[in-house]
């Protein structure tokens, strides 16, 4: 990827079941300026389709954020994110770019805090590996 | 494979390739965008256009991409082999790459599981087997009883997945009541009707302008 600029934002996809709800309890927030929270019906929506047209329309990065394991109202959605995340990681892989690029993490309606973290340390990354 | 070309139109089939998962325009999509980022991450300036026509195995459906076709410097085809080469042969002065690798014609035996079913040999002796045709199923392509490699209903040429074509045979027929069918010698089987015999080419009269 190039050198993220400073306009360059990441999408954070968030199942409307869980993580979009937590997102409505995280506080304003300047270290999390830059990020684009965006509802999605399921976790489970996510393919590498999506993905990858999100990186290369500008995204820095797309963050997954399904459900706990287990714990999907549409019973199999997030676990069919983590092997489509992972196909698409794969791909990123093959093509020499940084599969770290996208990313899957789980959290329930009530841990904004958690969610936060995810969002921050994916930041981290994407901070760390602007370059490569 | 795409190493020169500066505009290159990835062409997907909307049929078989589509229902396989394979070279569908989804699976165009996914690859247009890799390649559009790895170009982009190593610096290079190639455009990177996408198409699917509904088949690739019929000319008429080429018309609606035809000028995009004339336009790129290379047409990476997501159809099977044969759509492939047809496309070749429609646009004889366009250079026509393979995206996919075609493996075999085969059936949906579950989600994401495709798994090859006839060889296209003619000569079809599938009605002799209980349904189940031993040139394909059998590795070997044994017409007349299993070999040696047979253990446990399954084919020593991959013991843990592929079942013994013959094993499924005899089953089948047991269960149908034709095992006796089986006492029957099966003569040499006509090759000449497969590749042995050339490339095939069927002409229906009757469909004939």
């Amino acid at each position: 990827m190039r050198a993220r600029s400073a306009a360059a934002r990441i999408t954070v996809l968030l199942c409307e079941n869980s993580a979009w709800k937590a997102s409505a309890e995280l506080p304003a927030d300047s270290a999390l300026r830059g990020v684009d929270f965006v509802k999605i019906p399921c976790s489970g929506r996510v393919d590498a389709g999506l993905l990858l047209s999100l990186l290369e329309h500008g995204s820095a990065g797309v963050l997954a954020v399904g459900c706990p394991k287990d714990d999907c109202t549409f019973l199999r959605g997030n676990y069919r994110a983590e092997k489509r995340v992972s196909a698409t990681r794969a791909i990123l892989r093959e093509a020499g770019l940084d599969e770290g690029l996208v990313r899957l993490s789980f959290v329930s309606a009530m841990d904004a805090h958690r969610l936060r973290e995810s969002v921050l340390d994916f930041k981290r990354y994407l901070d760390d590996n602007s370059s490569s | 494979m795409l190493t020169g070309y500066s505009k290159v139109l990835i062409l997907g089939c909307g049929t078989c390739v589509t229902v396989c998962m394979a070279g569908g325009e989804k699976e165009v999509g996914i690859l247009a965008s890799t390649l559009r980022l790895a170009n982009r991450k190593e610096g290079r300036s190639v455009a990177i256009d996408e198409a699917t026509i509904e088949r690739q195995c019929d000319r008429e459906f080429f018309d609606t991409v035809r000028d995009r076709i004339s336009n790129a410097d290379a047409v990476l085809s997501m159809a099977c082999g044969v759509g492939v080469q047809f496309l070749a042969e429609v646009f004889p002065d366009t250079i026509v790459l393979p995206g996919l690798d075609t493996k075999f014609y085969g059936a949906t035996v579950g989600q994401g599981v495709w798994a090859e079913r006839c060889s296209g040999c003619g000569s079809c002796v599938i009605a002799d087997f209980g349904g189940i045709c031993p040139v394909t199923r059998c590795s070997k392509g044994l017409l007349n009883g299993p070999c040696g490699g047979s253990q446990n209903g399954k084919c020593e040429v991959d013991p843990k997945g592929t079942d013994c074509g013959w094993q499924l045979i005899y089953d089948r027929m047991k269960k149908l009541g034709q095992l006796s069918k089986l006492e029957t010698v099966t003569p040499l089987k006509d090759w000449s009707t497969t590749r042995f015999g050339g490339p095939g080419t069927i002409v229906k009269e009757d469909a004939l302008p």
